[in-house]
């Protein structure tokens, strides 16, 4: 019987080729994309596990409030948390830091000399907390010594030319390091980054510069602090008793309080497998992942694979007349309606079968560009890899007998009786069934078109109009310091508009918070230092008031220490100050307690006058939002000045790149400058969310794809089937625009229906997705109706050829097709 | 062997109520070969249906092998009608799909029996019709008389005690109609019972009996030199 059954099956596909290609080609894209999206998935759950005994190894991270923020949580802790740790908790069997400059160091070996951003600063014993692969030397003494240095294999290839330059030299800021150990490059599934791990011993780095800056208790947060906990020991058992060794311990500086006011905080032991998915970014290495992304992803993968089953379904049961005959035949030789469901489910499960092996090598074939398009490095070993290969098998079973069972159902229910005496049959199944479940393909393609287009235009809202400046030709060179004299000599290039130094603050790569106070009206406030002309630079116009002036000493912080100086406020920052408009703060007197200030006037009460007020603006994209601020020209220090910001007129953008070029040869430091256009420098920021996007737009065009193969195989059959009607009609009269327009609305009924759903669907999902930015666009009734409207365009394309070519054909063709 | 009590056939829809059989009462016995005959629309496909448990009256009786199989259920129908009844239609009706081989074998594949068993059955029943020849072709490569005989073979291969065929000679020339007829004549002559339903009155006059019908209704029936 099943031998029967299988030659059945397989000549029947073969005898049906079209429909066959068509069903195995929905099925397979929607495994395949399915599978690349499991990859994916399985990817960003996977982060860190490489790392033998992950299972004992936590971040230690901290969350924070004082009396005028909320609760935060970072990543990032004080440079004496890893020993105060270890010191009071015998149950921690190692702790270790990373830390990383500012600005990256200049990695020199002969004439090539290059800032490298991955270079990280290490304790000695960090590959005894984070046991990384290594592929040469010994990681437990590599960084004893205060010259040890790590590098991954791709950074002993660049500089060496070879694999294990073990006892090889660099320079590192003109320091000399020595090549003690090489390690395999990290892959792109770890929360950590590090081309390069210097030893924290020596002096000049980073780690232990934080030592000799950073007392404890100062809210200086730089550190990347983990922990080893011993075998069996719960972290919780450390974790309750965290609060006491803050207090004790850790306590913030009283100084500090007085300025900034009573800090409430608390560490916490964040398992290193869980860090990539923590919700918070602050602090982090790099972005980590959201799980709400994930599940959406993860959703868009499971409706690919319903809009190709949907396909099957509903082919399947449209063409169930042509199998009417043999069911019949099949019973009146005794066959139960359970054997005909076990050979039609069968059927099912060969074309499953068939396109899960097409989707294997489609995915296999797919993988290196996803891998390109996601930076990431997954593999795809199903044969070696029993997690994956059994999941994908079980899928496709399920995927085969839920979509198979319906069809299946209704091929076995024909009843001989009927379709036995000869001549055409319906087709099989309820034509409602059918057009409903064309009904959901084409929602769920609705929703998705209407998903993509609302990503695509917060994304390029979130790369333009979200920062509120006039980002377009500024260039910002990043040099440190940026000095009145580089300044100067570059704004008299000729194709330079305007140009201001620019601090870490001002472009919100950090976050300095001082404190205002007017009258009683005490605030913390982002405060930010610029220079003359950096608003101008960036097309800031002041709401009221006016902007830095270079003529006027006290707008300048450094000129005059005694006098009173003067401060701008964004807009959000005059109502934080209690301001019921820009006018009301202009010629105020705030009081100024801040880091700054007390480094340059040891009096931490100085009078500052609101000489003006800003609109808001932010460089830090729109999930951020932006922060209520002050500006002050502050001094040209090289922590704190750190590139020029310069509005080209667009015209001569190579001669002026080179003419900057060579004033940095001229008046520089002799090290490599990094320029980068403001667009780019957002583009970086803002990589994951335009991933993200593209990845949703490929998922919606893949099953645009795969539903318009079953819609345009199903009109070539519901053609076919109308042929004797469309032969009477036109024997009546009927013209070929009657004919087509007859057989497009019946195509075009579900496609509208599934905008009623689609719409109320997308406004929510959206609504919701929107509302996790500060600043976002609005939801446009119009992208609704684009939606729709393409949807439908995008049915009349596929089903207008079919349907032109019956229209056209002869009527007696047609009648005597019967 | 089989007797139909006041049989009824009724196809109601929502709008229309359409009385295919009215009350019908006829017998069949075992190794008889029986005509039925009428004109179109009389009921006979739907008779022919009844009796061979392709359909269930709507009233009346229908007593096989001394069982009231009318109110039976599919599955038991199902039992029935592959144990003891095979099947000839007008159009054939054979699977596009398989070879000849294969389409007789369809009649055994729903019984208990080895693969080897169900072979030399098969090869038999060939044999029988004079088709063992095209054994390897498939049903679109055949004339409509070689298609047929292969219909009438996948009806002999199980050994059936009752051989319904629905207007078997309607698609066929002559030639293939009197061979056809032969074959089911010689069924007959071997002991099955055989009920046809044709519209000749020539090959009506192969059977020992003839029921015509008329608008539901058993109008007459006729034997053999009568």
């Amino acid at each position: 019987m099943l031998r029967n059954y299988l030659a059945t099956a397989l000549r029947n596909l073969a005898r049906n080729k079209l429909y066959a290609a068509i069903t195995v080609l929905g099925l397979s894209l929607g495994f395949a994309a399915a599978l690349l999206i499991a990859l994916f998935v399985r990817d960003e759950f996977s982060y860190d596990r490489f790392i033998p005994g992950h299972r004992d190894t936590y971040l230690v991270t901290l969350r924070m409030k004082t009396p005028t923020t909320a609760w935060s949580d970072a990543s990032d802790t004080e440079v004496w948390t890893a020993p105060l740790l270890k010191a009071q908790f015998p149950e921690i069997q190692d702790a270790a830091r990373l830390t990383k400059a500012y600005f990256p160091p200049l990695v020199q070996r002969g004439l090539v000399k290059i800032g490298e951003q991955q270079f990280m600063w290490a304790d000695p014993n960090i590959f005894r907390v984070l046991p990384v692969p290594v592929l040469a030397g010994d990681l437990q003494t590599a960084l004893d010594t205060p010259d040890g240095l790590v590098l991954t294999r791709a950074m002993a290839r660049k500089y060496f030319g070879a694999d294990a330059p073990l006892g090889a030299t660099l320079l590192v800021d003109g320091h000399p390091m020595r090549v003690t150990a090489v390690i395999r490059d990290l892959p792109s599934n770890t929360h950590l980054i590090g081309d390069f791990f210097g030893s924290g011993l020596a002096a000049f780095s980073v780690l232990k510069q934080s030592e000799q800056i950073n007392g404890v208790g100062d809210y200086s947060h730089n550190t990347w602090t983990y922990v080893r906990l011993k075998s069996g020991v719960s972290p919780a058992a450390i974790e309750q008793r965290l609060p006491d060794f803050l207090a004790q311990r850790m306590p913030i500086q009283p100084g500090l309080e007085s300025t900034i006011g009573k800090v409430s905080q608390s560490l916490h032991l964040l398992p290193l497998a869980d860090i990539h998915l923590w919700p918070s970014n602050q602090g982090a290495m790099k972005p980590g992942g959201d799980r709400q992304v994930i599940a959406a992803i993860a959703l868009v993968g499971v409706l690919i694979v319903g809009i190709a089953a949907i396909n099957f379904v509903t082919l399947m049961t449209a063409r169930a007349n042509r199998r009417a005959v043999e069911v019949g035949v099949r019973k009146a030789m005794g066959a139960r309606r359970s054997d005909l469901i076990v050979q039609f489910l069968g059927e099912a499960m060969l074309y499953v079968l068939l396109s899960t092996v097409v989707a294997v090598a489609l995915a296999e074939l797919l993988l290196p560009p996803a891998n390109g398009l996601l930076q990431r490095t997954m593999s795809f070993n199903y044969l070696g890899d029993p997690s994956l290969a059994g999941p994908i098998v079980g899928v496709a079973l399920i995927v085969g007998l839920l979509a198979g069972i319906y069809p299946a159902f209704i091929l076995s229910g024909f009843r001989p009786a009927a379709v036995l005496k000869g001549g055409r049959s319906a087709a099989g199944g309820s034509p409602w069934v059918r057009q409903g479940l064309v009904v959901v393909q084409f929602a769920v393609l609705v929703g998705l078109i209407i998903v993509t287009t609302t990503v695509a235009r917060q994304t390029y809202f979130a790369l333009n109009d979200s920062l509120r400046v006039d980002k377009s030709q500024v260039l910002l060179a990043f040099v440190s310091p940026c000095t009145d004299n580089f300044r100067n000599r570059v704004l008299a290039l000729p194709g330079v508009k305007s140009a201001a130094c620019a601090s870490a603050f001002a472009l919100n790569f950090t976050e300095s918070i001082d404190a205002l106070k007017v009258g009683d009206h005490s605030a913390d406030i982002d405060g930010a230092g610029v220079d003359f002309g950096f608003f101008e630079v960036f097309g800031v116009k002041p709401l009221a008031g006016r902007l830095f002036q270079q003529t006027r000493s006290t707008d300048d912080l450094h000129a005059d220490l005694s006098a009173t100086t003067s401060i701008v406020l964004n807009e959000s920052g005059a109502r934080k100050l209690g301001f019921a408009t820009p006018q009301a703060a202009i010629g105020q007197i705030a009081y100024w307690h801040g880091p700054v200030r007390m480094a340059h006037t040891n009096n931490p009460d100085e009078p500052t006058e609101i000489i003006g007020v800003v609109p808001d603006f932010s460089f830090s994209g729109p999930r951020a939002g932006i922060h209520p601020s002050f500006y002050y020209v502050g001094p040209k220090e090289a922590s704190i000045s750190i590139a020029l910001a310069a509005k080209l007129d667009g015209r001569r953008i190579p001669e002026t790149l080179a003419g900057i070029d060579r004033i940095w040869a001229d008046v520089g430091d002799g090290n490599p400058m990094i320029k980068a256009f403001v667009d780019q420098l957002m583009l970086l920021r803002l990589i994951d969310s335009l991933i993200q996007g593209v990845v949703i737009a490929i998922c919606a065009g893949l099953a645009l794809f795969i539903a318009c193969l079953g819609l345009f195989a199903l009109s070539a059959y519901t053609a076919e089937q109308r042929t004797k009607e469309i032969g009477v009609r036109k024997a009546m009269g009927a013209g070929t625009g009657d004919i087509l327009r007859l057989l497009v609305w019946q195509f075009t009924k579900p496609v509208l229906w599934a905008n009623l759903i689609a719409w109320p669907i997308g406004w929510w999902v959206m609504d919701r997705w929107l509302s996790g930015f500060a600043y976002h666009v609005d939801l446009n009734p119009l992208t609704f109706v684009f939606a729709g409207t393409a949807a439908v365009l995008i049915a009349w394309v596929t089903v207008v050829g079919q349907a032109f070519l019956v229209a056209r054909s002869k009527p007696v063709a047609a009648l005597r097709y019967e | 062997m089989l007797r139909l009590d006041q049989i009824s056939k009724t196809y109601r829809t929502t709008e229309v109520e359409t009385s295919a059989l009215s009350e019908v009462s006829i017998e069949v016995g075992a190794g008889e070969f029986v005509a039925v005959m009428g004109p179109s629309g009389c009921g006979k496909s739907t008779l022919l249906n009844i009796v061979g448990m392709l359909d269930s009256p709507t009233d009346g009786a229908y007593w096989f092998f001394g069982q009231d199989v009318a109110g039976y259920s599919e599955a038991k129908l199902n039992r029935l009608r592959r144990d003891n009844i095979g099947f000839v239609f007008q159009s054939f009706n054979l699977i596009d799909d398989l070879t000849v081989a294969e389409n007789v074998e369809v009649a055994l594949i729903y019984r208990s029996g080895s693969g080897g068993a169900r072979k030399q059955k098969v090869a038999d029943a060939l044999e029988r019709v004079g088709i063992a020849h095209r054994a390897r072709h498939r049903p679109q490569q055949l004339s409509g008389g070689q298609q047929q005989r292969v219909a009438v073979a996948r009806a002999l291969v199980s050994a059936p005690k009752l051989i319904l065929a629905d207007e078997p000679t309607g698609n066929l020339d002559t030639a293939n109609g009197e061979a056809v007829m032969g074959l089911l004549a010689g069924a007959a002559d071997a002991g099955a019972t055989v009920v046809m339903v044709t519209h000749s009155l020539a090959h009506a006059a192969a059977a020992h009996r003839t029921i015509r019908l008329l608008d539901g209704r058993v109008v007459s029936e006729t034997l053999l030199g009568s």
